[in-house]
């Protein structure tokens, strides 16, 4: 019953529903006294009011109830239960009301004070029944009409749901792509330093175990502060300066006030792993790599940049691997057609990658370790 | 020497950390034990000065143990140092009083740091954490911290910071070959900082007086602050007459 209820329109509400019918009625007496005047009877306004607000009142309480009590059967209901349940309902129901309807104004009709209660009945039953069903009717196709409404929004926002889902689905199988490969080559890179140097594969387990630490953190989260990636990348271009000392100077610069906006978790770390795998360890000494966040507009804008071979011809003619892909992919997912990913070939050593996402900033805190003692 | 204990319920780890602390002079490793009652016997027979502590053991955890020991008055508590694979508890490490908090793997070079942590603080003749026994008058002004930095734990002693810079919501502090990004204003931090030995130069500087080497005057009165390391901080012309004031003074 209670998941029934949804997206139910406000208008339901039993006190907007019962003034609204009510005033619905008020309407039909201002209508009819003016209409009488207008041949000529002068008449007392407030029985017209009264009669007519009453009828409506009883109308909006008992469809009201109607709604409550029978309005998800109403929805549901086929054509057979229609003719024999609804259809004899609707009859009792405006014979019902009219029997209270004659039975409360004993001085209607007016100017017949002679009439017994079963010719006054007969007479408005005559007149009005028709009326009276019209009404039920109406409210009966208001049900109906909600119910399809709020079918048609549940579909919607099962929908809605769905393609959340499944675009969750597929930034999670995406971020998987990133990791195992790094971590299975860093797990070579240590296998193979156990057999010439000791102390630099304990330091690269250590700073292996803190990138884990930090990945698994971050868990599910899709987007974090650009801090947290900075954080991590850090931790991975130490790494990197380790495996290629002497060869390479890097540099990280970003504006801090942009180290609370968001962007996508590991999102530049493969961007940095390429400029590595294509360029840098390609040549012999005096490489450069610098990263550079920046703020451009209501966007920013990460940079990374690599001096090495430049680019090659297939990757020129806009080729991309599948980490970069991947990152368009993502960047898509995230934030549509507002987001872009360039490579471009500054000269033939020098290569940048560029993505630009829309600025956002997250709404909470997050939980800090950091505590000051006094000893 | 430091009469040290090792406890770890796990052969390897032991061993690891026997193997590292026999290359370092002044360790004397009296005991070593892989459970936690196991390890509240060897204190009380050993009386040792360090203890190297894992956080999960199978029967109790190691705040467990060190709650058990601290209930014995008359003898002194030993320095603890934390060796976990879990960085969940540093906090509370922390507010215990630990020497430092190793993450399971850590390097040598980290390992020695945390024992020169404990010579220092044997220098200064203290014993250990957790202070049921001692009701010192506590310092007002902050002297060590705990924080995340790329995916380490660190606890930092503030003798250690040698300048600290705002960066908008966050405070980089460094100490020397490294820098850390923590979110806090540099406000904040300035209050809780000794003012004898922290002072701000400049809207988003502070400086540690004891590693301060001179203040430099640039032809235009503006000066800076030059550290014994060689950077180079800038220092508004109103703390000029300040700083030298409290570096006359030291």
């Amino acid at each position: 019953m209670q998941t029934e209820r949804k997206n139910v329109p406000a208008f339901m509400n039993p006190a907007i529903f019962i003034a609204s019918s009510v005033l619905v009625g008020i309407l039909f007496a201002f209508q009819e006294w003016i209409s009488l005047r207008h041949l000529g009877y002068r008449m007392a306004a407030p029985i017209f009011f009264e009669s007519w607000g009453f009828q409506f009142l009883v109308w909006g309480t008992l469809c009201w109830l109607l709604w409550r009590f029978l309005g998800a059967w109403i929805q549901k209901a086929r054509v057979v239960a229609i003719l024999t349940v609804v259809l004899p309902l609707s009859i009792a129901i405006s014979l019902g009301q009219q029997m209270l309807f004659v039975f409360i104004f004993q001085n209607l009709p007016l100017n017949h004070p002679e009439m017994s209660y079963w010719q006054r009945l007969s007479m408005y039953v005559y007149a009005e029944l028709l009326d009276n069903m019209l009404i039920f009717w109406c409210a009966f196709s208001l049900f109906r009409g909600i119910g399809y409404y709020q079918q048609y929004r549940e579909q919607e926002q099962a929908k809605a749901a769905l393609e959340i889902q499944l675009a969750n689905a597929q930034l999670a199988a995406l971020r998987m792509q990133l990791n195992p490969h790094f971590l299975f080559n860093t797990m070579n890179s240590i296998s193979s330093l156990m057999r010439s140097d000791i102390e630099a594969a304990d330091t690269m387990l250590e700073q292996l175990s803190c990138l884990l630490r930090l990945s698994l953190e971050r868990g599910e989260s899709q987007l974090v502060s650009v801090r947290e990636e900075l954080d991590f990348i850090e931790l991975y271009l130490a790494m990197q300066g380790q495996r290629y000392a002497g060869r390479v100077t890097q540099s990280v610069r970003c504006d801090p006030s942009l180290y609370d906006a968001l962007l996508p978790s590991m999102i530049l770390q493969p961007i940095v792993e390429n400029a590595y795998v294509h360029g840098i360890s390609k040549t012999n000494a005096n490489s450069i790599l610098a990263i550079e966040g920046s703020r451009d507009g209501g966007h920013l804008r990460i940079c990374v940049m690599n001096s090495g071979m430049g680019l090659s011809p297939r990757r020129l003619n806009g080729r991309r691997g599948v980490g970069l892909r991947n990152i368009e992919a993502r960047l898509k997912l995230h934030y549509g057609a507002d987001a872009s990913l360039q490579v471009a070939e500054l000269d033939e050593r020098n290569v940048h990658v560029t993505i630009v996402l829309p600025l956002q900033f997250s709404s909470e805190e997050e939980a800090s370790l950091t505590r000051l003692g006094t000893r | 020497m430091i009469r040290s204990v090792l406890a770890d319920d796990e052969v390897l780890a032991r061993q690891k950390l026997r193997q590292l602390l026999k290359e370092i002079d002044d360790i004397e490793i009296v005991g070593e034990c892989a459970t936690a009652s196991e390890t509240i016997e060897l204190v009380r027979l050993t009386e040792p000065e360090l203890i190297f502590l894992d956080i999960r053991m199978s029967d109790m955890n190691g705040f467990d143990v060190l709650e058990r020991l601290s209930t014995d008055p008359n003898r002194p508590l030993p320095h603890v140092i934390f060796v976990t694979a879990n960085d969940r508890y540093a906090v509370r490490a922390f507010e215990i009083h630990a020497i430092d908090y190793l993450l399971k793997p850590f390097t040598p070079v980290r390992l020695q740091a945390a024992v020169q942590r404990v010579r220092e603080r044997l220098a200064t003749g203290e014993s250990g954490q957790n202070g049921t026994a001692k009701k010192q008058q506590p310092e007002p002004y902050t002297t060590r911290m705990v924080f995340k930095s790329r995916g380490r734990i660190l606890f930092l002693s503030v003798d250690d910071i040698r300048w600290i810079e705002a960066q908008e919501n966050y405070v980089r502090i460094c100490t020397g070959k490294d820098s850390h990004l923590l979110r806090e204003t540099i406000g904040s931090l300035e209050n809780r900082l000794d003012p004898n030995a922290f002072l701000r130069v400049h809207r988003s500087a502070i400086v540690n007086l004891h590693h301060v080497k001179e203040v430099k005057n640039e032809s235009d009165g503006d000066a800076t602050v030059v550290l014994k390391s060689g950077e180079q901080v800038p220092m508004s012309r109103s703390y000029r007459s300040k700083i030298q004031k409290l570096l006359k003074l030291q």
